[in-house]
């Protein structure tokens, strides 16, 4: 934090009649003659940097019987390359002050490391050592494999609301490869061969399926030189296949019943909707933060505080290179009956679907979005993390600061119709929780 | 933000684990606050550190990144103040505490709140309650009012009462669902049986049931004063305007000698090591916590016993991922850490794996944590774990509201004003002898260490008594049961609620 020299964030008063300044980060950005993509963002407030590695790759490149396989791979990416043998990676990283990690999702996988500024050099050799020389070993396969196994069961299998999520997944979409979770089915993971995971390096781990995102207290120039220096040398790759995720039409409401042993009733309803970069997406936003955004939003309100239905409620529109879900959770309280709570549900979308959202409300639900989208800059690693993700599902770093006009530009009117076109009760999957006292799980499905 | 997939597949279990500790651990990586750095050139804002006549304590920083406010109050009484039989109440009053508060009702407060685009919450801890608002800067004036309301004037309005409870009782119930959480909550009510850190925060369903109004109001009018109270202010502000908004917000709060309570002393050790069997019979993995009682937060040895525990499961390079992960894959996470509190504070082990290879992985646990207490430690490796924690530092201030917790714990437990400034330097000039003392000093040894496994007993029952003798085993809702009673040693095999053979 702090004594800052440079401003890390210029506000920039956007037009004569906006009411909330635009927030933009400066960044510059540069594309290596094979391809990869380089932001660096300048924050020079604490002598640390951040560095993200995106591979535009995540569940949604797999296919059936191979789902798992991009976050398995994940796992291998810490085993060593040509120049750094096996455990170097994490020794390396923490010896010279550093954190690192790494996650997947439908859309991609990160490689996240944090450190102080001098260990620059060192991190970003021991990158480009794995994107273009990784060490695809039987042993570093096997290893991994079981720890992921295990993974899947502390995410999945051993957890409720990570069972009811994959649930709604799999009965959403028909089609999508959105349908299977990230971590991918058991009996998946079995089968991923050392074959499968050498093509799968070629083919996605390019430097032209790569984003690359320093932010922190670096020069800009100096830090593409030694970006050059390291990765300049990795070799192009043929572009990766397209990925088709056209859904058929929903014919109706899909129920899922889940039976397992939980304390509690609960439900989850999905509905497809937009990719991130459809014009709708910004009023379902909008739509989410109004409904479940704040102690004073509209289902909180009526469920938690007026009829005591539920424990928790929440509304979420996630952002994706194909088409996503809009996601309603509850979990009811002790005695409570799902019936009920669907009752509310419906009653309380019925109303945003036939009326326009009064403006107060919707003031406030914008200004919730403005203060969350402030408080997602706090760190240099939240900040990098922003930078790409926005870099590969809306195709450009820019459409995170073009966030607020966006919402600010959604009309009561606009909310009104995102929720009568998207979130139809005969257009949505719906996953209810019935805890078993005893010692069964099933899971019962009709499509 | 909204919208960003959560990260869910970390690649490291280990972050986990960690995080639960550092959760409980109000300090445990605790770094303060000051000026400049004699070391590297991180600095920190000038902290601006005044008490009011009322006994108040408020800390001001200024940081301008980002448009923002933060306060951070803590309140020196929290689940080791509630009374016999009352479980649960410090944390009811926390949560009623802004549920409407001066003229404002309970729904036009959360709407006073979410209008501004901000939050304010309070949390209920053991040893304090925290009370957290942050607010846009440019709201600093109308989030410190309201604020200052729910300190001062909360309404307690029996219904509200009424509903906060409510929402407690479907919080314990709801918990008895998650393993990781199951075991924490076992974890504590077995180390520590009837002494604070062993009570559930949040009581047990028979207390929680019978708290009402006047209670939550008993407890705020005996520990709610300036007197026991400490404010951290760290945003956009001024340090002067801060100051003054502050005082003039609070100085005509009124003060009482007896609210700051009086501590017990430290928790006793472990004398034999024990085991506890948490019964869950459809879980496919076991949840697995080893641990001890061992330094409180004013330890002057804790700083050498985190140089040690980074390397034995603080990293992510650390010995126990080599071992258990790397190695063997019995797990996707393994992670040690001191949970270093007020009047003393606990070591513990947490890891987990697939029901077959779940007693495995205990004993891996345990004799490769064994090997590490009685070695002398690589100074090799002693460095690299002093260079983790020293490179990791700004990234712990980073941000005003995690510059404010710092600043707070820094009141709090009454440590150097420096504490900040000299972490770097302090870690630097530890030794790997002293490392290496700290280490045999404040991990427990095999034969004294509370163990808690959580998965199906029909599976691990025998496996476990054929290691350890006798093991009790319990249903997850029966171990709000176990702070009540004094835990002496292993119980008879089957003494609480689940038949055997289930």
């Amino acid at each position: 934090m702090v004594v800052r020299t440079v401003a890390a964030l210029l506000l920039v008063l956007a037009g004569p009649c906006a009411a909330a300044p635009a927030i933009v980060l400066p960044v510059e950005g540069r594309t290596l003659a094979n391809g990869l993509r380089v932001l660096v963002h300048p924050d020079r407030s604490a002598p640390v940097v951040a560095s993200y590695v995106f591979f535009r790759v995540g569940s949604r490149n797999e296919q059936v019987p191979r789902t798992g396989k991009a976050h398995l791979f994940e796992h291998m990416m810490f085993n060593g390359g040509k120049r750094f043998g096996p455990g170097v990676f994490d020794d390396l990283i923490e010896g010279s002050g550093g954190s690192t990690n790494g996650y997947t999702t439908r859309d991609l996988t990160a490689y996240v490391n944090a450190f102080p500024r001098e260990a620059l050099e060192t991190v970003l050799a021991l990158e480009a050592d794995r994107m273009g020389f990784l060490a695809i070993t039987p042993a570093n396969l096997e290893q991994e494999r079981g720890i992921v196994m295990e993974e899947r069961r502390l995410r999945i299998d051993n957890d409720v609301g990570g069972t009811m999520y994959e649930q709604l997944y799999l009965h959403a979409y028909a089609r999508s490869p959105y349908r299977w979770n990230p971590v991918g089915f058991m009996a998946d993971l079995a089968l991923i061969t050392l074959e499968d995971a050498r093509r799968f390096f070629t083919t996605y781990y390019a430097p032209n399926n790569a984003v690359l995102v320093l932010a922190g207290d670096l020069d800009p120039g100096d830090a593409f030189r030694r970006v050059e220096r390291a990765f300049g040398g990795i070799r192009r790759q043929p572009a990766p296949p397209p990925v088709s995720a056209e859904e058929p039409a929903q014919e109706g409401e899909r129920r899922i019943v889940v039976r397992r042993r939980a304390e509690l009733p609960a439900l989850l309803a999905g509905w497809k909707t937009v990719r991130a970069t459809d014009p709708d997406r910004p009023a379902l936003d909008v739509l989410a933060q109004l409904l479940a955004g704040g102690e004073s939003a509209r289902l909180v309100r009526d469920l938690v505080r007026e009829h005591e239905l539920v424990t928790t409620v929440d509304a979420d529109l996630r952002w994706g290179i194909d088409p996503e879900l809009f996601t309603l959770y509850a979990q009811a309280r002790p005695g409570r009956r799902l019936e009920d709570i669907l009752g509310r549900l419906d009653a309380v979308l019925a109303r945003y679907a036939a009326e326009p959202v009064p403006p107060a409300e919707l003031a406030v639900a914008k200004r919730q979005l403005r203060a969350e989208f402030v408080k997602g800059l706090k760190t240099v690693s939240g900040k990098a993390n922003q930078l790409g993700f926005f870099e590969c599902v809306f195709g450009s770093y820019e459409a995170l600061f073009g966030l607020l006009e966006q919402w600010e530009a959604v009309s009561g009117e606009d909310v009104r119709r995102v929720a009568a076109t998207y979130l139809a009760p005969a257009q949505r999957t719906l996953v209810l929780l019935e805890p078993l006292p005893a010692s069964s799980t099933t899971v019962q499905g009709s499509r | 933000m909204r919208g960003m997939p959560r990260p869910l597949r970390d690649r490291r279990g280990a972050r986990w684990a960690t995080a639960v500790v550092a959760v409980l651990a109000i300090g445990v990586l605790s770094q303060s606050p000051a000026t400049a750095w004699s070391d590297d050139e991180v600095r920190l804002p000038p902290v601006t550190r005044q008490t009011l006549a009322n006994g108040l304590r408020v800390v001001v920083a200024q940081t301008s990144e980002l448009p923002l406010v933060e306060m951070t109050v803590m309140v020196g009484a929290g689940a080791a103040q509630d009374p016999p039989g009352q479980e649960g109440l410090a944390t009811l009053t926390a949560a009623t505490l802004t549920r409407g508060a001066g003229r404002l009702g309970a729904e036009a407060l959360a709407e006073a709140i979410d209008a501004l685009g901000g939050t304010l919450s309070a949390v209920g801890g053991t040893d304090a309650t925290v009370v957290s608002a942050e607010f846009l800067a440019e709201d600093f004036v109308r989030g410190l009012e309201l604020l200052r309301l729910v300190l001062r004037e909360p309404r307690f309005e029996k219904d509200e009462v009424r509903r906060a409870r409510d929402e407690q009782l479907a919080g314990l119930v709801a918990a008895l669902e998650e393993p990781s959480a199951i075991a924490e909550r076992c974890f504590a009510a077995f180390l520590y049986g009837d002494y604070p850190y062993g009570r559930p925060q949040d009581g047990r369903r028979e207390s929680v049931e019978r708290l009402g109004r006047r209670d939550v109001v008993r407890f705020w009018n005996a520990y709610y004063r300036p007197n026991n109270v400490i404010l951290v202010l760290v945003g956009d502000v001024a340090p002067g305007e801060a100051v003054a908004r502050i005082s003039e917000a609070f100085g005509s709060w009124e003060p009482d000698p007896r609210a700051v309570p009086s501590r017990v002393g430290p928790p006793p050790p472990v004398a034999a090591t024990r085991v506890l069997l948490v019964d869950m019979p459809e879980a496919t993995q076991a949840q697995i916590r080893v641990g001890a009682p061992a330094l409180g937060r004013n330890a002057p040895e804790l700083l050498a016993a985190q140089v040690a525990n980074t390397m034995l499961g603080g990293g992510f390079s650390s010995r126990l991922i080599e071992e258990l992960r790397v190695k063997r894959s019995l797990t996707y996470g393994a992670s040690s850490g001191f949970a270093a509190r007020l009047t003393g504070g606990d070591f513990r082990l947490a890891t987990f794996s697939k029901v077959p290879t779940a007693v495995e992985t205990l004993e891996l646990l345990r004799s490769t944590t064994e090997d590490f207490r009685t070695r002398p430690l690589d100074p090799k490796a002693v460095a690299k774990a002093k260079a983790y924690l020293r490179g990791q530092f700004p990234l712990r201030v980073e941000t005003p509201d995690a510059l404010a917790a710092r600043l707070a714990e820094i009141e709090f437990f009454g440590l150097p004003e420096n504490d900040l400034e000299t972490f770097r330097g302090r870690v630097a000039a530890v030794t790997p002898a002293v490392a290496s003392a700290a280490a045999a000093r404040w991990i427990p040894p095999p034969d004294r260490q509370a163990i808690v496994v959580v998965g199906p007993a029909s599976a691990l029952r025998a496996p476990l008594e054929a290691r350890y003798g006798p093991v009790r085993v319990v249903t997850p809702a029966a171990c709000e049961q176990l702070a009540l009673a004094a835990l002496s040693g292993p119980q008879p095999a089957g003494s609480a609620s689940v038949p055997p053979g289930r």
